[in-house]
């Protein structure tokens, strides 16, 4: 690989975080203890869907060290990121096990959780809304009766009154009815799933502080923390600039920490104490049952190819599990549509995309933000296709698959810089998996080796006026100290940044320093860090910085060298003349200003600043989907290798491959740990991870003793990662996003390779031994 | 986080633990033994449980002692899962206590507090079912021996508490077998497991998982040591002789249950086979 004569971009630099992190000197959040700190607990939902008749706080107030207990009433209107239905604390109505309905503040952690459990509510049970299935159902009992009364913060979210629809977002492109009609073959196949957890490392904290001038202190694990100060603003009238959020380095994130719930419980508690600083923790249980989680889903895909077996008709209908609440799941549902093909290229396109309301915990931004969930189901019936049309997997995939010219669901023109070479990924993870056909190969002792592949895409659908800034100071050493409100959860997204400023500055990387937490009152503004758009999105912002600071340097330079600006260059720790690079000056002597030998001082302290907004995004129509919604896709091939046991039906996950066209790659090393761990997720999810729900909608593994995670040792043999790089003109270095990728295809590689093995199509997760002997007793032992 | 205060008491002998236990709860105190704690904390943390005073067994050396005692291996009932897989005096034991948690867990884990556990798996009884174990429980009325088969279903009297297990040293080195399914994960509750030796040319064994409790069945023992039937026979049979509720829940259904215990059988007569 080439990377010309960069020093820094494109090489595998130790992440800045690594020391602190590997002795274990990070202090998370809930680490923290500030003195006079008072602590939070939530009383939580007994019941699923349920009227509150009544609460009785009179026993929990008998609990020695409470301060304060809030209820519903104290802030009776829903909040929400997108669609306003969700109260930060039940009033009127519960709608999951688990759902806030007070908060209790006291001296010490126990005194509240105790007094938790003394608060009685009475409930006058409703029906229950179980399934995404029942939700969809005509006389399904209604979990919002006034949805069509809420409010709306971003465009594209369509409640559909009187339904347990919070949105329904529509594709359609071409003319599918008359396509469908004269395909030469076609396919129809239903997938589904439970809601699951992300299971971050670190559980979710928030604390809250009002101070007596008004300003409001927000210490949290967000990955959003000028969403907080939007939301504080909107929902509790407070002033922007009057909501200060701090971030620390996160344990990890996986979209789960892009809502907003425990922030706005920690300031009603905080407020019910005279502003006095309230933590609010969530222990393991609660940041299963209470906190928002990954969505459910369920997918019909119908698929009809021409004579050449190009594909020219698709309809899919996503019934997308919110829970209880719409919070980000109303984006998936979004998300899931616009994409809703996969990386193919389908003429006449139709998708309902259904955000739907169950009486579930509810679900926000899970990594990939819907695409490994369609994924899983465009994968599964793309391979069923190639079987019935008896056809190679891989090259009915290569003869479909999206190019630059064609057009998305949503009509976007593709082009050679918005996404990458997916046929490429495809060939070179098919090399790498090494594919001998859909054979499986049974063994003498009974284990069956099979392999299935997955193509995927996505793009990041931001706010269409989604940005970042980043500032650069120079210090009185000549190093610089690079600011942004990118927040560091285990992405390595400060190590980045870091070389992308060296080298634009044509710095070493160890003299970046990166302030690792974001403090709102001094970073510039930042979207979010989820969608994979950290590094397009800042990774622009700091070279527009850089290039500021170059300028900066170049005009105290041109003062000291006694030359025009034009003469000069920027690289080293030196700023010089380009044609007598012999000649300049270290950059130390002009990062506070230039100081002349008479102590006359020019210049001052060299301050970069930049800003990057995305360009040309728009909505979509309500009707067809038609717009911009992503600035690129980036697009990758997965491969898994399984090892089935067909006498006791376990399997081994013996290889796992990722190819990925994310553009450049910064920091190889960090991007391939990084697809590594998207993997892991992804197969994680796909083998053992899903919540159950018994009758009354209660979770019956809400903690790690019960809900399977993949261990260590579980993973893969072999972990293969390799990178096509199809530059993007605009992004920094020519890199796109690569974040949430490696996730996307694991599920649907797993099942396919599983589904070849076993000889039964596997249409639901998690894949656990017990799923395939009931689909294959079905299939071949009918009783 | 424990949501309530309690008392912690560490007594250094039986005598100083249930004079204790005697009278904390003789002033109305909820009074709980504890071990290696891990289910104590589990389940206090998740409103299941709640005590006044906590006993803790582990300062008192019968309870923490670990060696051969003339004919006996003696257990005691404070000791970690890893302190008997690592010392590996009763292979049997030391395989099927490594398959319970995870490493970490097991640092932490104790025998005595696994064969105590308020879940039904206690995993750790099924090599001591089948070595005809004795278990030692000190309590109110004394020193008391008891088969450990006692301990699978029943709880102990007030304030009686398990100090050690006794497993004959002529039952240590048997051919074995143990064999453990889950859901998905390693580690991870049974969806069978079971604990199997031969003595004198017949098969004992152990069911884990399949039943509220764990339990050893003279009648599924004598139909799989019925040799005038054929393998597969025999085990379907003995499947058809299990308690009739057979554990039916999200980890896996009544009939995945009895459909692996099926195939963990036909494994073990082959692991036996292949012996001879």
């Amino acid at each position: 690989m080439h990377y010309g004569s960069r020093t820094t971009v494109g090489f595998a630099e130790q992440r800045i975080d690594a020391v602190e992190k590997s002795t274990g000197n990070v202090k998370y959040l809930g680490d923290k203890s500030f003195q006079g700190m008072l602590h939070a607990k939530v009383a939580t939902s007994t019941e699923a869907h349920a009227r509150i008749k009544s609460i009785d706080t009179s026993e929990a107030w008998k609990v020695q060290g409470v301060r304060a207990i809030v209820t519903g009433k104290t802030f009776p209107f829903p909040i929400g990121p997108i669609l306003a239905d969700r109260p930060p604390i039940a009033f009127d109505k519960v709608r999951y096990y688990g759902e806030p309905i007070a908060v209790i503040v006291a001296d010490h952690p126990y005194q509240a959780k105790q007094a938790a459990g003394k608060i009685v509510a009475e409930y006058e049970p409703l029906p229950i809304v179980n399934s995404v299935e029942q939700a969809f159902q005509k006389d399904a009992p209604l979990i919002h009766e006034q949805s069509g009364q809420y409010t709306k913060l971003i465009d594209n979210v369509y409640p559909v009154p009187g339904t347990n629809i919070a949105s329904h977002v529509k594709i359609r492109k071409g003319e599918f009815g008359k396509a469908w009609a004269v395909c030469k073959d076609t396919i129809s196949a239903t997938y589904s799933f439970n809601l699951s957890d992300h299971a971050a490392m670190e559980t979710r904290t928030a604390t809250v502080e009002i101070n007596s001038d008004g300003r409001v202190i927000v210490h949290s694990t967000s990955q959003s923390p000028f969403t907080i100060k939007k939301i504080f603003n909107q929902f509790f009238n407070l002033d922007v600039g009057k909501v200060i959020v701090h971030i620390p380095m996160l344990g990890g994130a996986f979209g789960g920490k892009g809502a907003v719930q425990l922030e706005p419980l920690a300031y009603l508690a905080s407020n019910a104490v005279g502003g006095k600083l309230v933590k609010l923790q969530f222990e393991r249980e609660e940041d299963m049952m209470t906190a928002p989680c990954h969505i459910g889903f369920n997918a019909t895909v119908k698929l009809g190819v021409n004579e050449e077996g190009k594909l020219i008709a698709g309809q899919y209908t996503f019934l997308i599990e919110a829970g209880a609440y719409s919070d980000q799941a109303a984006g998936i549902t979004r998300a899931a549509a616009l994409d809703c093909t996969g990386p193919y290229h389908i003429p006449n396109v139709w998708c309902d995309s259904y955000c739907m309301y169950t009486n579930h915990p509810y679900a926000t931004s899970f990594r990939g933000y819907g695409h490994p969930e369609l994924t899983f189901a465009i994968e599964r019936t793309i391979d069923q296709f190639a079987d019935k049309l008896q056809m190679d997997p891989i090259e009915f995939r290569l003869l479909n698959v999206i190019k630059p010219g064609q057009t998305t669901p949503t009509q976007s023109i593709l082009t050679p810089n918005n996404i990458g070479d997916a046929a490429k990924c495809m060939t070179r993870a098919k090399e790498l998996i090494g594919w001998d056909g859909k054979q499986p190969i049974v063994s003498e002792n009974g284990l069956v080796r099979a392999k299935g592949v997955a193509l995927f895409w996505k793009t990041s659908t931001t706010s269409t006026n989604a940005q970042a800034g980043a500032i650069l100071k120079f210090e009185a050493d000549g190093t610089v100290t690079l600011t942004s409100a990118a927040v560091e959860l285990g992405q390595g997204t400060k190590t980045i940044l870091a070389q992308i400023a060296a080298e634009r500055l044509k710095m070493n990387v160890s003299d970046i320093h990166v302030t690792m937490e974001v403090n709102t009152q001094y970073t510039p503004h930042q979207w979010r860090t989820v969608a994979s758009s950290t590094t397009f999105l800042a990774g622009n912002a700091v070279l527009a910085a850089a290039d500021d600071a170059i300028r900066q340097l170049k005009r105290i330079g041109a003062v000291a060298l006694q030359c025009s600006e034009e003469d000069l260059d920027v690289g080293n720790g030196r700023v010089y003349i380009k044609a007598k690079p012999d000649i300049g000056i270290n950059i130390e002597t002009v990062a506070l200003g230039y100081k002349y030998p008479n102590g006359h001082t020019v210049g001052g302290q060299v301050i970069g600043i930049g800003v990057h907004v995305q360009r040309h995004l728009t909505p979509m129509d309500k009707e067809t989907g038609f717009g911009d919604p992503g600035p690129w896709w980036s697009v990758g091939a997965q491969a898994v290798e399984i090892e089935w046991d067909e006498s006791n039906y376990h399997y081994k996950i013996v290889k796992a491959v990722t190819v990925l066209d994310g553009g450049t790659i910064i920091n190889p090393m960090t991007a391939a740990q990084q697809m590594r761990g998207g993997i892991f997720l992804g197969l994680s999810i796909a083998r053992g991870e899903s919540f159950e729900f018994n009758e009354q909608g209660v979770i019956q593994n809400p903690d790690l003793r019960t809900y399977q995670l993949m261990r260590f040792g579980e993973q893969p043999d072999e972990y293969i990662v390799e990178f096509v790089e199809t530059p993007a003109e605009d992004g920094p270095f020519g890199a796109r996003g690569i974040g949430e990728y490696g996730v996307i295809g694991a599920a649907a590689a797993l099942a396919n390779g599983l589904s070849l093995a076993t000889n039964v199509e596997l249409t639901q997760l998690p894949l656990t031994p017990e799923l395939i002997w009931r689909t294959r007793r079905a299939a071949y032992d009918p009783v | 986080m424990i949501p309530f205060n309690f008392d912690y008491f560490k007594p250094e002998t039986l005598e100083e633990a249930l004079k204790i236990y005697s009278s904390e709860w003789k002033l109305g105190k909820k009074v709980i033994y504890l071990s290696g704690g891990t289910e104590v904390i589990t389940f206090a943390r998740g409103g299941k449980m709640t005590f006044d005073s906590v006993i803790d067994l582990k300062g008192i050396p019968e309870c923490t002692m670990l060696e051969m005692q003339g004919d006996d291996l003696v257990i005691g009932a404070a000791v970690t899962l890893n302190r008997l897989v690592e010392s590996n005096h009763f292979p049997l034991l030391s395989k099927t206590v490594r398959t319970i948690a995870d490493h970490t867990s097991r640092n932490k884990i104790t025998i005595g507090g696994n064969l105590m556990s308020k879940l039904g798996y206690r995993e750790g009884i099924l090599p001591f079912l089948i070595t005809d174990a004795i278990a030692v429980v000190y309590g109110p009325a004394g020193t008391e021996a008891m088969p450990v088969d006692n301990l699978a279903a029943a709880e102990l009297a007030e304030g009686q508490f398990l100090t050690q297990v006794k497993v004959a040293a002529s039952n240590l080195d048997l051919p074995f077998v143990s064999m453990k399914r889950t859901r998905s994960s390693k580690v991870g509750y049974p969806i069978v497991s079971l604990a199997a030796l031969r003595k004198e040319g017949r098969i004992r064994i152990a069911f884990s998982g399949i039943h509220e409790h764990p339990f050893r069945s003279a009648v599924v023992e004598g139909i799989l040591n019925d040799e005038t039937i054929e393998d597969q026979q025999r085990i379907d049979k003995a499947i058809a002789k299990l308690p009739t509720n057979v554990t039916d829940d999200f980890i896996a259904s009544k009939d995945f249950r009895k459909f692996v215990l099926n195939k963990l059988l036909t494994e073990m007569n082959a692991v036996w086979e292949g012996s001879r």
